[in-house]
């Protein structure tokens, strides 16, 4: 069930590299596509994202003074290879993960929240005001969902015995979805999912009505052209966990493309249900709710598995 | 940090800014995300409407007041054409009137829906900003049916009005009214019921009836904080005579009555508006008023959708009218702003500020910075010209 294909065309070419930095402006176009349907409006065209990063990369980018150069100019890039390494320990579209070892779970975990940390550095690094408030809460806000978001990946990985994204593929392709014996786990993802990426209503780190753009207020050109696509490959990124760990592991293309979508209707629409938390009121949600919710989740399934033991 | 190196972190919001549509100029000054001082200024649009009121006669007077506001623009030509009738001594016929306030409640359902929007979208519930503004296209449409144009009406000439009101039209109106009701209830239940909507406004920028009233709070700003202040009900004008109203007003004093009360209100122009249309009085549209009012000074007080908004007319029989002095209901609420902020968290302010729904083109005057040079109370044309000068020099 798990193609293969030469790692460097895997690199470069199809599926990760090149193809993802497409694919995920696509989603991008879908999630910006459903909640503006949601919310009664027409939406942007299928191009936009495309048309939005060409624009970005053709415009100049001005470096606001007081900033460290080098810092401003090479956190885009990398942010954008930390999404686009932690691509290549995900088995996208089914194909097998270009790399994988025993453990590389937490490795694309922790190359995901790479992303929100440059920007947080790249908001530290400008002197306005506007960047400073947003780093702060870009930080504090993952802070708040890393713990849980973990918590709520580590339930699957349990169940399946391993730590290693493939093989918890397999694990979840050959037994019953997840979702339906870890309910909870499941709905502490998605919402950490819609934390991670910082989409509605956890976009306090971003809230233009109060900080502008948050940490990304002073970069026009290249800089901001980079971040949204890592973003958008994190959004790529991020799906395909949540449907390999709870919704039946990806064999194949069109499993991978139909189950993607269900999942980007869901998250689109709780973008459009709720309105934006403040900074503390997401921290106290994530620590009483999400946090409690990812350990009694975790609690259930070591009596579970005792239980298992028991009985047999 | 030691005190002595601890220097002030300063957010400004405006005169450019996502939230503003307008400008205006704000300085939070915030430790972490808690505000601890707040001070706005204005005076970014002044445009001087006062004074170029002397220099047009009293028909384009009404053309000129009524784009001060570009959302309750009926309400100051209303102002302004009453004031002028009382110093002719006519009085517009019935009919007139009752189309006036028909009109003038249009306007507020309309003023009403865009505030809601507007408010959602700064506590970032952008749905429910799409919808109310959708919903509202169906009022805007009304208006545009009733007088041709949905922002500037021109409904008021000075001694009457220009448009009537037939069967055709009545039967929109209903229509359109019923269905705004049925959405007006689905937005009162959102208010009131959505939690993560409520944790942004329940018990956010409290205000006491002594606070509001100390401030000079108007409109349903102070009827949020439950004090009983409303020109329609307090001292009837036009058709409100012979439809009264029935005044709303919440105890609670927080952003969830601000909402809770405007939409309140918004039942209450339905019940009117549909009063008014089945007993429309039958007369003429309007009475003869010569070009040259008689000399005298009035003032006039009605309710715009922001609260009270005064009218002072002075008259030296001419055709122009010597001075116009008017007051908007958003410069009254602004202190309620800087009073309320402190202590409150950063995040609240976008929503605080839009909270009194201002207008800022609608309120600003000029500012004398005093700098000893200048005496603030008179001040001669050409003394303020050069003062102008020296200051940007």
């Amino acid at each position: 069930m798990n193609l293969s294909l030469h790692p460097l065309i895997l690199l470069i070419l199809f599926p990760g590299g090149f193809f993802l930095l497409s694919i995920g402006m696509f989603y991008e176009w879908i999630d910006r596509k459903l909640v503006a349907r949601y919310q009664n409006r027409i939406g942007p065209r299928w191009f936009q994202p495309l048309a939005d990063t060409i624009k970005l990369l053709a415009k100049e980018e001005i470096i606001p003074n007081g900033v460290h150069k080098g810092l401003f100019v090479s956190l885009p890039v990398i942010a954008l290879s930390g999404a686009l390494t932690a691509a290549l320990y995900t088995p996208l579209f089914g194909f097998r993960a270009a790399f994988s070892f025993e453990g590389d779970l937490i490795v694309t975990l922790y190359l995901l929240s790479l992303m929100t940390l440059c920007i947080s550095v790249a908001g530290a690094n400008t002197i306005s005001r506007f960047t400073l408030v947003g780093a702060t809460r870009g930080l504090t806000q993952m802070f708040s969902y890393e713990a849980p978001f973990m918590l709520a990946l580590l339930g699957p990985a349990m169940a399946a015995g391993s730590w290693q994204i493939g093989t918890i593929n397999q694990f979840a392709g050959d037994n019953l979805w997840l979702i339906i014996a870890q309910p909870i786990g499941f709905i502490v993802a998605i919402i950490g999912l819609l934390g991670k990426l910082e989409m509605q209503p956890f976009d306090a780190p971003e809230a233009e009505t109060e900080i502008v753009a948050g940490a990304l207020t002073e970069y026009s050109g290249r800089g901001f052209a980079i971040f949204r696509i890592g973003k958008d490959v994190e959004l790529v990124i991020g799906l395909t966990l949540v449907i390999i760990f709870y919704l039946g592991g990806i064999a194949n293309p069109l499993e991978f493309v139909l189950k993607t979508l269900g999942l980007i209707l869901l998250v689109a629409g709780l973008q459009s249900l709720f309105a934006r938390l403040r900074i503390d009121q997401t921290v106290g949600f994530w620590w009483r709710i999400g946090a409690l919710m990812g350990l009694l989740q975790l609690l259930a399934i070591i009596l579970g598995r005792y239980l298992g033991v028991i009985i047999r | 940090m030691s005190e002595t190196t601890r220097e002030k972190f300063i957010v400004p919001i405006g005169p450019q800014h996502p939230a503003l549509k307008e400008p205006g100029h704000f300085e939070f000054t915030v430790e972490g995300e808690i505000v601890t001082a707040a001070s706005i200024r204005l005076g970014f649009v002044h445009r001087g409407i006062e004074k170029a009121c002397e220099t047009r006669n009293y028909i384009q007077d009404l053309y000129l007041l009524e784009r001060v506001c570009g959302i309750c623009s009926h309400i100051h030509a209303t102002a302004f054409a009453s004031g002028v009738e009382k110093l002719a001594g006519v009085e517009a016929p019935p009919r007139a009137q009752a189309i006036r306030v028909i009109v003038a409640e249009l306007e507020r359902i309309h003023s009403h829906f865009l505030w809601l929007g507007v408010a959602a979208h700064e506590g970032g519930f952008d749905t429910l900003f799409m919808y109310s503004w959708r919903d509202r296209e169906v009022v805007m449409d009304l208006l545009e049916f009733l007088s041709g144009s949905r922002v500037n009406y021109s409904v008021n000439i000075i001694g009457g009005v220009k448009i009537d009101i037939d069967d055709t039209m009545a039967d929109s109106i209903r229509k359109g009214i019923d269905f705004l009701e049925e959405r007006s209830e689905y937005y009162m239940k959102v208010v009131t019921t959505d939690d993560t909507f409520v944790g942004r406004t329940r018990g956010i920028g409290l205000m006491t009836k002594e606070k509001a009233e100390l401030l000079g709070s108007v409109g349903p700003v102070a009827r949020a904080s439950g004090l009983r202040r409303d020109i329609r009900y307090e001292n009837p004008y036009s058709a409100y005579r012979e439809f009264p109203i029935d005044i709303k007003t919440d105890e609670a004093g927080d952003l969830e009555a601000r909402f809770v009360v405007r939409i309140k209100e918004l039942y209450e122009s339905y019940r009117l508006i549909r009063e008014i249309l089945d007993n429309l009085p039958k007369s003429d549209l309007a009475v003869r008023v010569k070009r040259r009012i008689p000399e005298g000074e009035v003032t006039c007080r009605v309710e715009a959708p922001r609260g009270e908004l005064f009218y002072y007319i002075k008259s030296n029989g001419s055709e122009n009218p010597e001075r116009v002095k008017l007051r908007t209901p958003s410069l009254c609420n602004w202190a309620s702003i800087s009073d309320v902020a402190v202590g409150l968290k950063l995040a609240d302010m976008p929503m605080l500020l839009v909270g009194i729904d201002p207008c800022f083109s609608c309120n600003d005057r000029m500012v004398v910075i005093n700098k000893d040079k200048i005496s603030p109370n008179l001040i001669s044309w050409d003394d303020l010209r050069k003062y102008g000068i020296e200051y940007y020099r």
